[in-house]
């Protein structure tokens, strides 16, 4: 395997698990019902 | 709606979990590693993530957005929820789309999840003595290789149509039959009860199961100084930046993300309408991709064909890569687990882990079709069950039994599960961001919203994902098309096939029909005209006005 190899690997797992693991840390920890957050003004907000 | 219809998640964890498992299918585990190596390695990521981001997530959050929003108004199909959001009975039809692609999926689905299944059992059954799939370790890797294929084709019936119903039924038919059964039961148990309960146990099984695999791959023993465990990550990693000249590749990878995540499937459009208003489905979008590209690219990014290139060498991995999913799931890898230490373990933790993948993929494909029987009927639960398992049984029997050269399962897929999905995506990410409006679109999503999302994706979904689609339909049109309609020409079979498809549509479009009548009696906004009733009373409640 060569260091580009190991450099592309190490950095796409460490994307999919870091998101995952932000994801599901968020979910499980942020409040639930009326906590909104809004878009921009421009778009609705 | 009538009570008798009124479903809901249980839990935000629940219904993410359950669009997960909807995207979460073989195509992570053998389609994706197989794409990869043929396209420049770890190179291929550079396109590969740059499709999630523009195309996979953004889409997603337009399809998750429309179907909560059509949940507000009372509706739960694509049909209905397209017509709501897109105001009229054009998009009403085409929403029709949403309802056919998992319901001619789960045609062919649940017989390839029969093989896993069987396939599970022969392991099980070698690890106990049995004859397994009658591979041994240590043999010719080319006789095994044939050997292996000869095994497969001759278990589902490649040989010949009826093939699988001479002198006697074979063995996968009862297994279809079971899987069929299974999953009727765990959908007839309901949202929360049967697909969210299982989705929550079946994922983590899942990922367990998947863990163990990759520890026993990475820990392999070389079998020659050069068939390592590195050298067969660097057969899949290692980056040729020559393969992001060519379009193919990004094309590719748009193609892989496009399909991975279910997005134009008709599945999360339903999923998302038995959300509340405050429900977040930003978050949870992106926590369903995510936990997608974990399976994808965590997993199947580095399980088979690192395996595969330890037994088989560089030659049998290239070959592996190139043999397409049903090659490198059924024909490959039982021979590298032949090969393995702890083969037939491995071989049943790993087609077990691929029948929940499955399964989970395929529960999914019947929820949006009941759903719109019961909403066009307006019948009780289980007629509409009953109904869909009708249809559903004989359409998929129509592929078991037209198993020679897996002609009718190759056709359905193309057609329904390869070209309408880009056509749906088209149309819904039109309909949402040019009839529904940007800002109106947008409001909708922030609506209990855990997060924003970046202004970035604004664009991306105005512009660049529909520009996109319509790209690839242009040119699939152009250059592919045209052999599609010779091949139908020329086999009776695929043929067949689409008109099955075709009488399944009329049968679709009549229950639409029926449904609008129903609806607009029953007073329901079925063109979208008014805000949803909870948004009124909100209004009202809060003593403001529009």
């Amino acid at each position: 395997m060569t260091t580009a190899g190991m450099i592309f690997m190490i950095v796409s797992l460490a994307f999919v698990w870091g998101l995952t693991f932000w994801c599901f840390k968020k979910v499980l920890t942020a409040p639930s019902g009326d906590h909104v957050v809004k878009p921009p003004d421009s778009l609705g907000g | 709606m009538s009570a008798a219809t009124k479903q809901e998640w249980g839990t935000r964890l629940g219904v993410i979990l359950a669009v997960a498992g909807s995207a979460v299918g073989l195509g992570n585990f053998l389609r994706f590693p197989g794409q990869a190596a043929q396209h420049g390695g770890g190179a291929f990521m550079i396109p590969y993530f740059c499709a999630l981001l523009l195309l996979g997530i953004p889409i997603g959050w337009a399809e998750w957005t429309m179907g909560r929003y059509g949940g507000r108004k009372g509706f739960h199909s694509a049909p209905a929820i397209m017509g709501v959001i897109g105001g009229g009975k054009l998009w009403r039809y085409l929403g029709v789309i949403g309802v056919l692609i998992p319901l001619g999926v789960s045609f062919y689905y649940v017989f390839i999840e029969a093989w896993c299944l069987q396939y599970f059992f022969k392991y099980v059954g070698a690890i106990f003595g049995g004859a397994g799939i009658g591979l041994q370790a240590g043999g010719d890797v080319a006789a095994q290789t044939q050997a292996s294929s000869a095994h497969f084709s001759e278990m589902i019936g490649k040989s010949a149509d009826g093939a699988l119903f001479d002198g006697g039924i074979a063995p996968i038919v009862w297994f279809w039959i079971a899987v069929f059964a299974i999953n009727v039961w765990l959908v007839r148990r309901g949202l929360s009860g049967g697909i969210e309960t299982f989705c929550k146990w079946a994922m983590p099984s899942m990922a367990v199961c998947a863990l163990v695999v990759l520890v026993r791959v990475l820990t392999l023993p070389a079998p020659t100084p050069e068939q390592t465990v590195g050298n067969g990550l660097g057969f899949m990693w290692n980056p040729d930046f020559e393969a992001l000249k060519h379009s193919e590749t990004w094309l590719a990878a748009a193609g892989q993300i496009f399909f991975s995540l279910s997005v134009g499937f008709g599945v999360i459009i339903n999923y998302a309408s038995y959300l509340k208003r405050k429900d977040d489905l930003v978050l949870s979008g992106l926590t369903a991709s995510a936990t997608n590209e974990l399976f994808e690219v965590g997993f199947g990014g580095m399980i088979t064909l690192t395996a595969s290139f330890v037994f088989l060498g560089a030659t049998g991995a290239m070959a592996a890569a190139a043999s397409g999913t049903f090659g490198l799931g059924f024909t490959t890898l039982p021979v590298v687990f032949a090969q393995m230490p702890a083969g037939n373990f491995i071989g049943a933790l790993w087609f077990f882990m691929l029948f929940l993948a499955a399964i989970t993929s395929s529960i999914s494909m019947y929820q949006p079709t009941l759903a719109f029987v019961q909403e066009a009927l307006g019948c009780a639960r289980d007629k509409a069950i009953a109904i869909v398992a009708f249809v559903g049984f004989i359409g998929s029997a129509f592929v078991v039994y037209h198993s020679g050269g897996m002609v009718a399962l190759g056709t359905i897929d193309d057609w329904v599960g390869t070209f309408l999905i880009v056509v749906l995506a088209a149309v819904q990410v039109i309909c949402f961001a040019w009839i529904f409006g940007m800002k109106r679109g947008m409001k909708e999503a922030h609506e209990g919203a855990a997060m924003r999302i970046p202004s970035i994706f604004y664009p991306v979904i105005k512009y660049v994902a529909p520009a996109y689609l319509i790209i690839a339909i242009a040119v699939f049109a152009s250059n592919d098309l045209p052999k599609w309609f010779k091949g139908l020409g020329e086999n009776t079979v695929a043929r067949n096939s689409i008109l099955l498809i075709v009488a399944v549509t009329v049968f679709l479009c009549v229950l639409v029909a029926i449904g609008e009548k129903r609806w607009r009696a029953a007073g329901l906004d079925v063109d979208g005209e008014r805000p949803p009733d909870d948004e009124i009373a909100a209004m009202q409640h809060k003593g403001g006005k529009r």
